[in-house]
């Protein structure tokens, strides 16, 4: 079977149903220490996400471990409650560009809009859905997680795992239930004679059937899937591909993909969000993030993943220098700069960066007493011995990055402290690069690749 | 299963020496439904210098056969039924100091006399002339000896692999201690053979007990035990600091609970390489880790293989990934070898019906969205298994003659060895019973 290229977004859904939206989404996760549980930072796992997902659509979610793409998914599937913002579901056109306007409005609210953006919430925010409204949502987003084996209930038989949805929403009960999951299980490629077994019975891509059949149960609009084929193996994922594809087709189903995999969200996804520590760094159409990738960490994901139809020596297959920052205390400005090769003045350098450079210099990590901050981009470092402090400006002087060095504002030695300004820049927001595609990144374009 | 030439390849490869061959290996496992066949009758060969790319999916068999290298297979269960693992250890050129000169053919590095016959061949030796020791025979004691320092292995979870409850010095200044007493006892400036060097000698191989250690804490050898402890961090800062670990002082201190994923995983292949291998065995080495940080650690490995001339056995599930890294790809299925040979000849030219079968499930860029070819079918039970091609269940092609006896590994026109009857028909079967490529639907 030969299927269509993939249709450019906008032309694939244009007035396509918005089966769910997602505005400013924001989850953080609290640090607690000591005896008394006390708060002391934040882990900013999801931080102000914002995306729609239309009827019989596809949306890659691809990232790194850590990025916050299945705490993303949890959120949209009503498992978890959103800090700030919120998943906006059975929104129709009238309403969303009403909750659009209302929520970019900017400036406090007057008294009038404030309470029609609290009718609108009620309406449609998950976390405020109730009764009737919460049902529906529950029954029409299904999750598959990714591994089969711990979302199975060992202790429970098929029939019983496939028809429990069945059986919470009183759809069915007795032989009836027995021949709704028996064809459940037929769309899934298993069959009647796998009712009476446990999980344990089943191969990897078996239970994961199994898992898509009890998503399946309660005919949802939207199946979110978190990493469903990661721990299969190829011949295997193959299969459960086509079978998400499949179903796709026949149900007009709408999937939120889940995944690390950019072969396997190049052939399933019609649109795709990368993120990077909790931040969306750009969404486009499939075709338009692997063709013309407009944010460096999109490019540096597309040239670290090898392609066996690529042909080795075609282009340079690296990896990304350093590791992901922490996500209690994200870098200023871009997220990325810490790890971008084309990092510029204005990717938002701070302290936080000179900070972590000591480590590198042999002893010096010891020699530092401490770090006075007036702002993430101004600081005093205080050091125990005036040599420290010179080697420090010394090598900030010859061997820092040419765009830390052009934001630098101020670096002078007072004795044994370091007094450090870098420009101050605001984070960076996602701008438009072409119909249906932003990125957040401040450059215009990315040079040639090299 | 005979042993067949692995076939032409190419003309540079096929004079470099052999480090480890494996001969018709065979572990199986006793389960409570029967014997599993978890490995049934693999041959291949790895050369100095090249990386053997070991691929399969779950269960194949793949590990158990890297894991047999080491003795590492748990017995019971595992039953070792039969084979042998051939190695040959090596040793800096005598002749140009690593160089390389006509007397190592360039390699900078020989294989040391075989014992038995002093370089004249016999059948010890396999009529090589070098030492050869069969991994699965000789002595624990002499394995001990070659684990970790003749062959390293890098395992699949560093999390995991790593003692969590040991920092970085002391899980790396193990390996110095266990293989490298000698080299620490010099560089500490001491002189293991007077005395007290007896002490001091049992210190640097980490076989020192209570009273000693007591004795090592007393001021007239406290100095002496230092200067041996200092030694031995410069030896595990230097590992370190090979793999690109920066300020690899300050990770020394650190317990593997505090290190990301990446830097585990660089701390474990700074222990693989610590003693220079003669081969280095690497179990889905970045299957735990981020597709960036993966590509930095293939960077890593393979540029470490370069200086070191070490030959790696590198393992893994990831078609793509095996493609880039390595010289020779085996694909193994069920237990056995599919297919063997140059890896471009195997990823461009696959002649294996499963080689194709993979190739052709993996999303690729080239391809149009869609069905993707899947292989239908799962992989067999490997209990007790009939003599039959272990792939004719789901093999587009599979004819009579596939699921009565089995397929044994043949050289190819292709330059590669592949165990299947639709390039190597049975003798004697008719015609109808032979699977072809015109018969099946592809």
């Amino acid at each position: 079977m030969t299927a269509a290229p993939t249709p450019p977004i906008g032309a694939a859904h244009p007035g396509g149903e918005i089966v769910i939206g997602v505005r400013n989404l924001t989850k953080h996760f609290p640090i607690k220490e000591g005896a008394l549980q006390r708060v002391t930072g934040q882990v900013r796992a999801v931080d102000g996400v914002t995306f729609d997902l239309r009827r019989g659509e596809t949306l890659g979610l691809v990232g790194e471990s850590g990025c916050g793409k299945t705490t993303l998914g949890r959120v949209v599937a009503g498992l978890s409650e959103p800090t700030v913002g919120g998943v906006y579901f059975n929104l129709d056109e009238a309403s969303k560009s009403r909750l659009d306007t209302l929520l970019n409005s900017g400036g406090t609210p007057s008294a009038e809009e404030s309470a029609e953006l609290d009718r609108l919430d009620s309406a449609h925010r998950v976390d405020r859905l109730q009764g009737e409204t919460w049902r529906a949502f529950r029954r029409n987003t299904q999750m598959v997680f990714q591994d089969s084996f711990s979302s199975l209930n060992p202790r429970h038989l098929v029939r019983d795992l496939v028809g429990r949805p069945l059986r919470v929403h009183r759809e069915a009960t007795g032989s009836d239930l027995t021949e709704r999951v028996v064809e459940l299980l037929e769309q899934v490629g298993l069959g009647r004679q796998h009712l009476y077994r446990y999980p344990h019975q089943f191969s990897g891509g078996q239970r994961q059937r199994i898992s898509i059949a009890r998503a399946l149960a309660l005919d949802p609009e939207l199946v979110i899937l978190d990493e469903p084929t990661s721990a299969l193996d190829v011949s295997v994922q193959a299969q459960i591909l086509n079978l998400l594809h499949e179903l796709q087709k026949d149900r007009g189903l709408s999937y939120l993909f889940v995944t690390h995999d950019l072969s396997v969200v190049r052939h399933m996804a019609d649109r795709i969000v990368v993120m990077y520590l909790g931040r969306v760094a750009e969404t486009g159409s499939t075709a338009d993030i692997f063709e013309s990738p407009n944010h460096p960490y999109t490019e540096a994901l597309l040239l670290a993943s090898p392609d066996v139809s690529e042909d080795e020596e075609s282009e340079g297959f690296r990896g990304l220098e350093g590791s992901v920052p922490d996500p209690a205390r994200p870098p200023q400005g871009c997220r990325f700069h810490t790890r971008c090769s084309y990092a510029t003045a204005s990717c938002g350098w701070e302290v936080d960066d000179v900070v972590l450079r000591l480590e590198d210099i042999p002893g010096m990590f010891d020699h530092l007493e401490a770090v006075e901050r007036k702002s993430a981009f101004e600081a005093d470092l205080r050091f125990d011995d005036e040599a420290s402090a010179g080697t420090l400006a010394a090598t900030l002087r010859s061997h820092a990055p040419a765009a830390m060095e052009a934001a630098t504002e101020v670096l002078e030695v007072r004795g044994s402290t370091v007094h450090l300004r870098f420009t101050a820049v605001e984070e960076v927001q996602l701008t438009a690069r072409g119909p249906g595609h932003e990125a957040a990144c401040v450059l215009e374009g990315l040079p040639a690749r090299r | 299963m005979t042993v067949a030439s692995p076939g032409p390849s190419p003309a540079p490869t096929r004079q470099t020496p052999v480090v480890a061959s494996v001969r018709d290996l065979k572990v199986h496992f006793r389960s409570k439904a029967g014997v599993v066949h978890a490995v049934d009758g693999v041959d291949f060969d790895i050369r100095d210098g090249e990386t053997l790319g070991l691929v399969g999916e779950t269960g194949c068999g793949k590990s158990v056969t890297a894991r047999s290298f080491l003795r590492l297979v748990p017995m019971p269960p595992g039953i070792p039924v039969s084979g042998s693992i051939l190695f040959r250890p090596r040793s800096r050129c005598s002749m140009c100091d690593g160089a390389g000169c006509a007397d190592c053919e360039q390699t900078g590095r020989v294989g040391s006399v075989c014992p038995g016959c002093n370089g004249a061949g016999c059948p010890e030796c396999d009529g090589s002339g070098s030492e050869t020791l069969d991994l699965l025979s000789i002595s624990e004691r002499r394995l001990r000896d070659i684990r970790g320092n003749r062959i390293a292995m890098i395992f699949q979870d560093p999390g995991k692999a790593l003692n969590p409850a040991l920092s970085v010095r002391d899980q790396l200044g193990e390996v110095f201690y266990t293989h490298r007493s000698e080299e620490l006892l010099d560089r500490a400036g001491l002189d293991g053979r007077t005395e007290p060097g007896a002490l001091m000698r049992r210190r640097a191989a980490m076989q020192s007990r209570g009273l000693e250690r007591m004795l090592l804490a007393v001021p007239p050898l406290r100095s002496k035990r230092n200067a041996l402890l200092a030694a031995a961090d410069t030896m595990v800062a230097d590992a370190l600091a090979e793999t690109q670990i920066p300020n690899p002082r300050n990770v020394m201190d650190r317990y593997p609970h505090e290190l990301s994923g990446g830097m585990k995983q660089r701390v474990m292949i700074a222990q693989a390489l610590a003693c220079n291998p003669d081969l280095l065995i690497a179990d889905e080495p970045t299957t735990a880790l981020d597709v960036t940080v993966q590509a930095r650690i293939i960077e890593l490995i393979n540029q470490l293989k370069e200086r070191h001339q070490t030959a790696v056995l590198y393992i893994s599930h990831d078609l793509s990934l095996v493609k880039r890294v390595c010289d020779r790809t085996a694909v193994m299925y069920a237990g056995r070898i599919a297919e063997i040979g140059d890896s471009e000849q195997i990823f461009h030219h696959p002649e294996h019906p499963y080689t194709r079968g993979l190739l052709e499930a993996i999303p690729s860029t080239t391809r149009a969205r869609g069905r993707l070819a899947a292989i239908e079918g799962t992989v067999p039970e490997l209990i007790d298994p009939d003599p039959a091609c272990r792939f004719a269940g789901r093999c587009p092609h599979a004819a009579t003659a596939c699921r009565e006896t089995e397929p044994e590994l043949h050289a190819t026109q292709g330059g590669h060895a592949v165990a299947c009857f639709l390039h190597h028909p049975p003798p004697g079967a008719p015609a109808g019973d032979v699977p072809s490529l015109e018969r099946s639907g592809r």
